[in-house]
């Protein structure tokens, strides 16, 4: 069981496993380069597709069963320099890949330990394939022939060499039209699904995400992607796109010779245009879905010694970073991982802002910067006693510091007042007044680090700042997830531009659009149709001989 | 009866078939390349194996059916156009004859854009039918004979190639034996092909023409498996039956665009061509095919689903997704007016075929139905319409080369492989004539990716997919259409085909290269070309280029 046992540690991972299988040499020489990264599913592709070279390529051809032709390998190669993907790989094989890959069902059977590892009380293991009721008779020797189909049967299960009692366990048994065994690589039983048509890549990812769900709002996203949602929202796009295409291509390939209706091309337009407007307002979704599954990054940052170490100390409970009186103490970036109301974070201490002649301190401040610009929220953090200083000119001040953290808008941030146990009610009260005048302000915050009087509110104000950043992902549309789908809809929106811009010059070209568009979408799900296409056409038109 | 038919698995009968053929008067019967068939794929076939160099036979039933138009009198169209350029591209011989018997050339989608222009041509069906039988008679090493084929020869196979037997020739009708390296298959609808009108059935491949039922049945023993399909043909119509006045008349380009890239100009003087008129149906015709439904065969198999036919391994579906018939149109598509165009038959033809109206309904309904046709209402037939079934091969069992993966040597071309229409027959034709010689040469394949050609998505198409209803070329069939383009064809084919094949002419290939020499010439020139964007507009008014980036240089 010791393969099984990596397997199910392993990250699920179908599309590599996809690629594995029709790629069993580039793997080996990914690995050989050390380049391989076992972990992150992502930069695996990348890599492999960085990597990939014409000789390599035909390597993947020849174990598809077919050697490429020159105008394959300049797609290929057209494809390199952008990122390419599994979909791009499936498109390239499609339908010709499926043609050669045995159908669903035959082949070998495979196992793994579906349950997590280690010491436990239960434990789940699954077969699946042509043997597997082979496999289940000799393991359990049940004279009466196999179990009823779904229903759950306790019995012993023995060594079907020694007879040696191994354990009793619950069987189900779900039969298929399916007969040696061999481990399940990772991501393997998904795959098998996704060939199958259960799943579309979308819900593959979904599965994904949901497996690795840490925090209570990444479930209820991953959920729903799984469920196939996002999937769905795609596939009506597919269906949109496939259907202004076919009535494209009916209007070339038919019009002159049999009876098109008029308006076909109007219809055309209307549903390219309604498309485009629906694919802009989902990209503009301030990349709340994509925020959700990787972690918004929240950064705390501020003047040195306004105590931005003791800000993350009391969020996280524990005394993550060092904290002393002297200014300079955090002179690099120190990250957390946490859960806030079911929100991934990924909480940024930084180095405090000031100018300064000791180079490490200098490169701390380099790096503060750095993080600040990728920020999704900013918690910028000032001594009150700073501020009841230049009470005069508090409000350029305080703007010009905002400017400085690099605050753009508002909503980005919230303004933390540390230290106001060393302050009076009365300054207090004061200041308070002073700041609500400004409306310009981001949410303020009064807090004592020390005393920890404040935190909890300020607690409540961050989680409803995430709830906005991240959206609920059980409301409204499916959030778009990965940069990977962002990145297809642009080139989706990208080729719909260009139907726009042919269709009157060149009715080839625009359908190209068309078609390139409908790739794309493709890419997202993984099911890329062109009979449907001609289908479609027959359907709705009446082609004579 | 000869003993039975040869099976590949077996040593005796190997034994017993090599006595068999000493036996046999072989009489220097002795060929390269064995065709069987006379449409457009078996000639293209004959013809570019022996432009190869191989000694070629063609055996056909009856040699005045060579070149013979079936169906429609007419070539060409949006797919099957491309077709055309890309057989004439190999050097094959339908454009160049359709150039010399046009009498109706128009090129369809002038609007959409250079990758889908259809170029189409209405032909003179016996000018045709006799410039094919001189060309064929024409062609050196190629030698025609007029026999039917019942039987195939084979032997062990090469065990160096894939197949479990190797062909070795044919028997004839009359139990002669020609031997051949290469057989290549172009029979049509003629493998057991039954003829319908109505309700009654009669075995034929086309109408007056008996089946091949002797070759489907050695095939099958072969171990190839079959479907059945069926296709049909409208009721030929006198032409001085027919009132044109009230017609939509169509006239041909005015400088007709010919389909051959070795001619300038068609044959026949665009002030000599005819026209072509276009019709529709009326709600009566509707009424007439429901009317007579029962007694329509044919068409009953369509909407009640398919009837277990002898053979048919695969599951037929119940309906093909593009009409065959007037009948299955109104039937699908009720409440429209169906397109009817009425095409010349030739110059010197009393008929007219009335494109759209293909129908296997019984004769007297058929002429109730041309009654609800404006300009047909009183139409006279000449010959009635009928549908045809017919057995196919399932074309996934052939290499791309269209070599028969079981058999070697053994090629099949054309409506036997499950497509539709003259252009697809002739496209495979000429592939399994290039392939057949090569073979019998032992040299290296020739084939077409579906990024170099229509001829490459259609074989590809066939050999990976299948067929489940006549195949019939599409633009949208082709993944790289915006550069598989009618007018690139040469460019794309005839250089490369040259080289690997030696069944390109000379004459050919240099003009393919004088037309790539200009086309170079030209692209340097407009490269050399670099105006600013505001004399541009100056010189091209009507073109619309934005002046947005002035002062740039293109």
């Amino acid at each position: 069981m010791q393969s099984a046992e990596e397997d199910c540690n392993a990250e699920v991972d179908p599309l590599a496993a996809l690629l594995n299988d029709s790629v069993p040499k580039r793997r080996e020489r990914i690995d050989r380069d050390g380049t391989y990264q076992a972990k992150g599913a992502f930069l695996r592709y990348n890599l492999l597709c960085n990597h990939f070279d014409q000789r390599q390529a035909h390597g993947v051809f020849e174990t598809a069963g077919r050697l490429p032709s020159p105008a394959e390998l300049t797609v290929w190669e057209r494809q390199e320099d952008t990122e390419m993907d599994y979909g791009d790989l499936l498109a390239v094989f499609k339908p010709r890949h499926f043609c050669s890959v045995p159908p669903v069902g035959q082949g070998h059977t495979i196992f793994a330990l579906s349950s997590g590892r280690g010491k436990c009380g239960v434990a789940v293991i699954r077969v699946s394939g042509p043997a597997s009721a082979f496999c289940l008779c000799q393991l359990t020797r049940m004279k009466q022939g196999l179990p009823p189909p779904r229903t759950a049967v306790l019995h012993s299960i023995s060594d079907p060499n020694s007879g040696e009692l191994l354990d009793r366990g619950l069987l189900l048994w779900f039969p298929g039209s399916l007969p040696g065994l061999r481990p399940a690589e990772a991501g393997e039983f998904t795959r098998r699904a996704f060939q199958a048509g259960k799943l579309d890549l979308t819900e593959v990812e979904g599965l994904g995400d949901l497996i690795h769900a840490e925090t209570e709002a990444q479930r209820r996203q991953a959920l729903r992607q799984m469920a196939g949602d996002l999937g769905h929202l795609y596939q009506t796009w597919s269906h949109t796109l496939t259907r202004a295409l076919a009535h494209l291509e009916a209007f070339i390939d038919f019009s002159e010779e049999e009876n098109i209706e008029d308006g076909v091309l109007n219809q055309v337009d209307n549903f390219v245009r309604q498309l485009q407007m629906e694919i802009h307002s989902h990209l503009h979704d301030n990349r709340r879905g994509e925020r959700l599954r990787s972690g918004v990054h929240v950064v705390i940052a501020g003047e040195a010694n306004a105590g931005k170490s003791s800000l993350l100390n009391a969020i996280c409970q524990r005394p993550a970073a060092i904290v002393s009186p002297i200014a300079g103490t955090t002179r690099d970036v120190v990250e957390t991982a946490l859960d806030i109301g079911g929100f991934p974070v990924l909480l940024s201490d930084t180095a405090g802002l000031r100018d300064t002649h000791d180079i490490i301190e200098k490169e701390g401040v380099r790096r503060t910067r750095e993080r600040l610009e990728q920020a999704d929220l900013t918690v910028a953090l000032l001594d009150v006693v700073g501020l009841l200083e230049a009470s005069n000119k508090l409000t350029h001040l305080l703007f010009s510091f905002l400017e400085d953290l690099n605050v753009r808008q508002k909503q980005q941030c919230i303004l933390v007042l540390n230290k106001i146990d060393l302050l009076h009610k009365k300054e207090l009260n004061d200041l308070h007044c002073a700041l609500k005048k400004e409306e310009d302000l981001p949410t303020v915050c009064w807090l004592s680090c020390k005393t920890g009087s404040g935190i909890e509110e300020f607690l409540r104000v961050l989680r409803a700042e995430l709830e906005i950043l991240c959206g609920n992902p059980l409301l409204g549309m499916p959030s778009l997830t990965q940069a990977r789908h962002r990145s297809h809809l642009h080139k989706c929106l990208e080729a719909l531009g260009l139907y726009e811009y042919y269709k009157r010059a060149d009715m080839a070209l625009a359908a190209e659009g068309l078609r390139s568009a409908l790739a794309s979408l493709g890419r997202i799900t993984g099911k890329v149709g062109a009979e449907e296409i001609l289908n479609l056409i027959f359907r709705d038109f009446c082609i004579g001989k | 009866m000869l003993p039975r038919r040869f099976c590949h698995c077996h040593r005796a009968r190997l034994q017993f078939l090599s006595t068999r053929l000493i036996g046999q008067n072989v009489s220097g019967d002795q060929y390269d390349v064995i065709v069987v068939g006379g449409g457009h794929a078996g000639t293209e076939a004959a013809a570019a194996a022996a432009r190869g160099g191989a000694q070629t036979l063609l055996v056909t039933q009856k040699l005045s059916t060579i070149g013979t138009l079936s169906c429609n009198p007419s070539f060409g169209g949006i797919g099957k156009g491309h077709l055309v350029r890309e057989v004439d591209a190999l050097d094959g011989l339908c454009g160049r004859l359709c150039d010399q018997t046009g009498i109706h050339f128009k090129v369809l989608n002038r609007s959409k854009g250079p990758a889908v222009w259809g170029l189409r041509a209405q032909v003179d069906r016996l000018l045709y039918r006799s410039a094919m039988q001189r060309e064929v008679c024409a062609t050196a090493l190629l030698n025609v004979r007029e026999a039917s084929v019942e039987d195939l020869m084979v032997e062990d196979p090469d065990a160096s190639r894939p197949g479990l037997a190797r062909v070795t020739g044919v028997r004839l009708g009359d139990g002669a034996i020609v031997l051949g390296r290469a057989v290549i298959l172009t029979t049509g609808t003629f493998l057991s092909g039954s003829l319908k009108f109505g309700t009654s059935s009669v075995p034929g491949g086309r109408l007056g023409e008996a089946p091949s039922v002797g070759l489907s049945l050695s095939l099958s023993e072969l171990g190839f498996t079959k479907g059945r399909l069926k296709t049909g043909t409208p009721p030929r119509i006198r032409k001085e039956s027919v009132n044109f006045d009230k017609l939509e008349v169509h006239h041909g380009d005015e400088r007709p665009v010919p389909f051959s890239f070795m001619n300038a100009e068609v044959a026949i003087e665009p002030s000599q061509q005819l026209l072509c008129h276009l019709t529709y149906t009326t709600p009566g015709v509707e009424d007439v095919v429901r009317d007579t439904l029962a007694a329509n065969d044919h068409v009953q198999q369509d909407t009640k689903g398919p009837r277990s036919l002898h053979l048919a391994v695969r599951p037929s579906r119940a309906q093909y997704r593009y009409c065959p018939s007037i009948e299955s149109k109104v039937l699908r598509f009720p409440g429209r007016a169906h397109q009817v165009w009425l095409e010349p038959e030739g110059l010197n033809s009393e008929l007219i075929y009335p494109q759209g109206l293909s129908m296997t309904m019984p004769v007297e309904a058929q002429v109730a139905l041309l009654r609800h046709i404006p300009g047909l209402e009183a139409a006279d037939i000449a010959a009635a319409g009928y549908g045809v079934q017919y057995d196919y091969l399932d074309p996934r069992q052939l290499h791309p080369t269209l070599e028969t993966r079981k058999v070697q040597g053994l090629f099949m071309a054309g409506q036997i492989n499950g497509t539709t229409g003259y252009e697809e027959a002739a496209a495979q034709g000429i592939v399994a004539g290039i392939n057949a010689f090569l073979h019998t040469r032992s040299l290296p394949p020739f084939t077409i990716s579906r990024t170099e050609g229509y001829i490459g998505v259609l074989i590809d198409d066939l050999t990976s997919l299948g067929v489940t209803e006549p195949y019939r070329m599409f633009t949208s069939r082709a993944e790289f259409r915006t550069i598989l383009r009618p007018d690139n064809a040469d460019q794309r084919l005839t250089e490369r085909a040259y080289h690997q094949t030696g069944c390109i002419s000379g004459a050919r290939v240099v003009t393919a290269r004088h037309i790539a020499s200009r086309l170079s010439e030209g692209i340097s020139l407009l490269k050399s070309l670099c105006l600013s964007s505001y004399r541009w507009k100056q010189l091209l008014p009507e073109v619309g280029i934005s002046q947005e980036r002035s002062g740039h240089m293109r």
